[in-house]
């Protein structure tokens, strides 16, 4: 017999959201994942300064905040035609790397542990009714000491983040050419020695606790596969003198890798709360209403498509693309791929550290073009990041992100579903009343429904092509 | 220093005395009596970027650590709560019916009745975050309105607002203390709980922010307040005079950052050779751009 299940809020993540399912055998057959807030930053962008996307658009989300201040500097040096020096690009790439710790860290320890590790009770908070927690006690233990040890190793990655960037979450440090301030000896040894803590403790404990997991949850290697359709936009690449560090922008999809082409991009929204848009030749200028009411829409998140298909970003995406992983996509690989990552991540920027040049200045007064277009392309911590930008009368006359969650938890578009959507099909479930196995998958590819939902253009097959220059 | 120079030239120092005396005699008093127990919180996320938990899981002594264990029996966050789904509805609303302090981070959305923002979902009916913040807001010991979003409606509100966002005092006709800041300094919300836990309710001003962190203007306490007062002004972003004419909205926000600093007191916008963008005031961001200008005094073009 076919049986419905919602689960929702789906807690742990960042944002809002609820799962539906069809359970048929014991086994999903069908699946949605819907996004449950609405702001609409694109129409607020509309009208402002152009510099201040940068501060802005970090409102989107609080615990990926330092992604969209990258993204939206990007489109801006795009727009004024400005080249950052390769010191300016080692600075930024550090805050973005303390950021991808604090948000590894934490996304591991406080939102994935508590589906696999059986927390003390005698936190309210902790105290839960999931079940089919497997590890022995022994393990347990560790696991529950180290979910308390982290909080300490996450905050310090803040702490780093600031140490150049002024404050997080909401730094005020990258921006256009770089960053504001300078970074003097007294602040490198700083974040160079909270690093190698943050370091050890990865390497010691976050990377033996997570294969700990895999060790007694083995059958999700067998769940939450997806389509297997893999893309990065690149990030930590392409350095005059260090080369690509970790990966450049690849797709992979059919077995094959390719490179990635961002004019292959397009965004739907047949099932996403939006008006359809009728003249779909200047697509992207247009600005039709959200639309509730609209019968067979469900989610906020719109469907963005690579060459018409559903892709799947971020950590595990990123170390198959880099071939550094290949053991498969499972919602159990990319579990052990975040984790394998963070690790990563620590030791690029400690590699960023050792080629920076001291007290070099990167500012200088920028002047907004009349008119520009710009994008700003870049891999950040749950996958793959864009932001693109018009500039009229030396305002902002257009604005549109695309943030990872919105490629991983798209609703579906042409009969296809999402990748997270796809990844739930199949799911088998053990006890329908505590369908753990769902929230598990989902969890795995980080969702961020604070930055999966926040745009407000619409329209069916927006073709990004067009904001491109 | 020889005291009894003081205490014979200084006529209050007797009375300064005593006062400290019975301030440690209360505590002591108080913390004998068990007044420093525990009181249940619950901390909503409505529409906003859940920006305000990830700063106070960056607040150390007071950690969250301390927190969880030590000052409340903390009963739910959609960040953090184990439960899902229907369990941690059950959990969220369980609450109704005890003694409890509410903290909520974000602006409520209510456009379409509230639909714009869904929290969760009970016996199958979804549940906005108006309702949820009506529900529970009205019920609450304390409400702390928890970062710009949820004081003021913030970036959520920003024009033209799309999601017909408003601040949580809005949709309650009750005392709601406030802590603007985007996000908030987690030293701002744990020391405003601390003295709900142990005196109650902090001194407030006219706009019920607590007179501890939001009395003073950063302006008045910037360390780069003498090149203000000689007429050294930065031209770019980087540079380390007074940044006025980048901007800067120290001069009209209320926040104790300049002596306080952020992420384990280790930087600040200022420090960061960046102008404050308000992100504590009122009107944020709205009436704080824009952010960045390279020199206010010219005529910028709108």
């Amino acid at each position: 017999m076919r049986k419905k299940i919602a689960i929702n809020p789906v807690t742990r993540i960042s944002g809002f959201m609820e799962i539906q399912a069809d359970i048929e055998d014991n086994r999903v057959v069908d699946a949605k994942t819907e996004g449950l807030m609405f702001r609409g930053f694109e129409k607020m962008l509309k009208g402002r300064n152009p510099f201040d996307a940068v501060y802005f658009t970090q409102r989107i989300c609080g615990i990926c905040s330092t992604a969209h201040s990258i993204a939206s500097t990007l489109a801006l040096e795009d727009a004024m035609g400005v080249i950052p020096s390769e010191q300016g690009r080692y600075l930024r790439d550090i805050l973005h790397g303390c950021e991808f710790l604090q948000n590894h860290i934490r996304h591991f320890y406080q939102y994935t542990i508590p589906d696999f590790v059986k927390l003390p009770e005698d936190y309210p908070l902790l105290k839960t009714e999931l079940n089919d927690f497997r590890l022995p006690k022994e393990k347990n233990d560790r696991l529950v000491k180290d979910y308390f040890d982290s909080l300490e190793l996450s905050r310090s990655s803040h702490e780093m983040l600031a140490v150049l960037g002024g404050k997080a979450p909401h730094n005020h440090g990258i921006f256009v050419g770089g960053i504001t301030t300078q970074a003097t000896t007294d602040k490198i040894i700083k974040i160079k020695s909270i690093l190698h803590s943050v370091y050890q403790f990865i390497n010691d404990r976050m990377i033996p606790d997570v294969y700990t997991i895999a060790e007694y949850y083995g059958d999700y290697f067998y769940m939450g596969r997806g389509y297997a359709n893999l893309l990065s936009f690149g990030c930590f690449n392409s350095y005059k003198n260090l080369g690509t560090l970790y990966v450049n922008p690849l797709v992979y999809t059919g077995g094959k890798i390719s490179v990635f082409n961002p004019d292959n991009i397009t965004e739907e929204t047949d099932y996403a709360w939006y008006k359809d848009r009728q003249d779909t030749d200047k697509s992207v200028e247009a600005d039709p209403e959200a639309d509730m009411s609209k019968a067979q829409a469900y989610s906020w998140v719109k469907a963005p498509r690579y060459n018409n298909l559903p892709f799947e970003t971020g950590p595990l995406a990123r170390l198959w693309l880099s071939g550094e992983y290949r053991n498969g996509i499972s919602t159990m690989d990319r579990t052990i791929a975040r984790v394998l990552e963070a690790r990563k991540i620590a030791s690029i920027v400690n590699i960023l550290l050792e080629n920076l040049i001291p007290d070099v200045s990167l500012q200088k007064e920028y002047s907004i073009p009349e008119s520009a277009v710009g994008k700003g392309l870049i891999d950040t911590t749950r996958g793959a990041l864009g932001h693109w930008l018009k500039i009229n009368n030396q305002v902002i006359s257009f604005y549109q992100i695309i943030t990872p969650s919105a490629w991983n938890l798209s609703t579906r578009s042409n009969n296809k579903k999402g990748t997270a959507e796809q990844a739930l099909t199949g799911t088998p479930v053990k006890d329908i009343n505590n369908p753990v196995e769902l929230g598990r998958t989902v969890r795995s590819f980080d969702p961020c429904i604070s930055c999966a939902t926040h745009i407000y253009t619409g329209g069916k097959h927006i073709n990004t092509i067009q904001v491109v220059p | 220093m020889d005291t009894y120079n003081v205490s014979t030239t200084c006529p209050e120092y007797k009375a300064r005395q005593n006062i400290a005396a019975n301030l440690l005699e209360t505590i002591n008093t108080k913390s004998r009596q068990g007044c420093l127990k525990k009181r249940n919180l619950v901390w909503l996320e409505l529409t906003g970027c859940s920006g305000n938990i990830i700063s106070l899981l960056d607040g150390s002594n007071p950690d969250f650590l301390y927190l969880i264990s030590k000052m409340t029996h903390f009963i739910y966050n959609n960040s953090l709560s184990a439960n899902e789904g229907q369990k941690a509805m059950e959990q969220l609303f369980s609450i109704l019916g005890s003694d409890y302090i509410l903290a909520v981070e974000g602006a409520v959305a209510t456009k379409n009745n509230g639909l714009y923002n869904i929290i969760g979902r009970l016996n199958g009916k979804p549940i906005t975050a108006l309702e949820a913040v009506k529900t529970l807001g009205e019920k609450a010991a304390f409400v702390i309105a928890v970062g710009a979003c949820a004081t003021h409606g913030g970036v959520s509100a920003a024009r033209p607002n799309p999601a017909e966002c408003v601040s949580v005092q809005s949709v309650l006709n009750r005392k709601v203390i406030k802590l603007p800041g985007c996000p908030c300094h987690p030293d701002w919300f744990m020391g405003t709980l601390a003295h709900i836990l142990l005196y109650g309710e902090p001194e407030l001003d006219s706009r019920d922010r607590p007179v501890l962190f939001y009395s003073t203007l950063i302006h008045d306490r910037c360390p780069r307040r003498s090149y203000f007062d000689k007429g050294i002004f930065a031209q770019k972003l980087g540079d380390k005079t007074c940044m006025f004419k980048l901007g800067c909205r120290g001069p009209v926000t209320r926040t104790d950052c300049p002596i306080r600093q952020w992420n384990e007191y280790v930087n600040w916008p200022i420090e960061d050779d960046t102008p404050c963008i308000g992100c504590a005031q009122f009107g944020f961001p709205d009436a704080m751009e824009p952010f960045i200008s390279y020199n206010t005094t010219r005529e910028v073009k709108r």
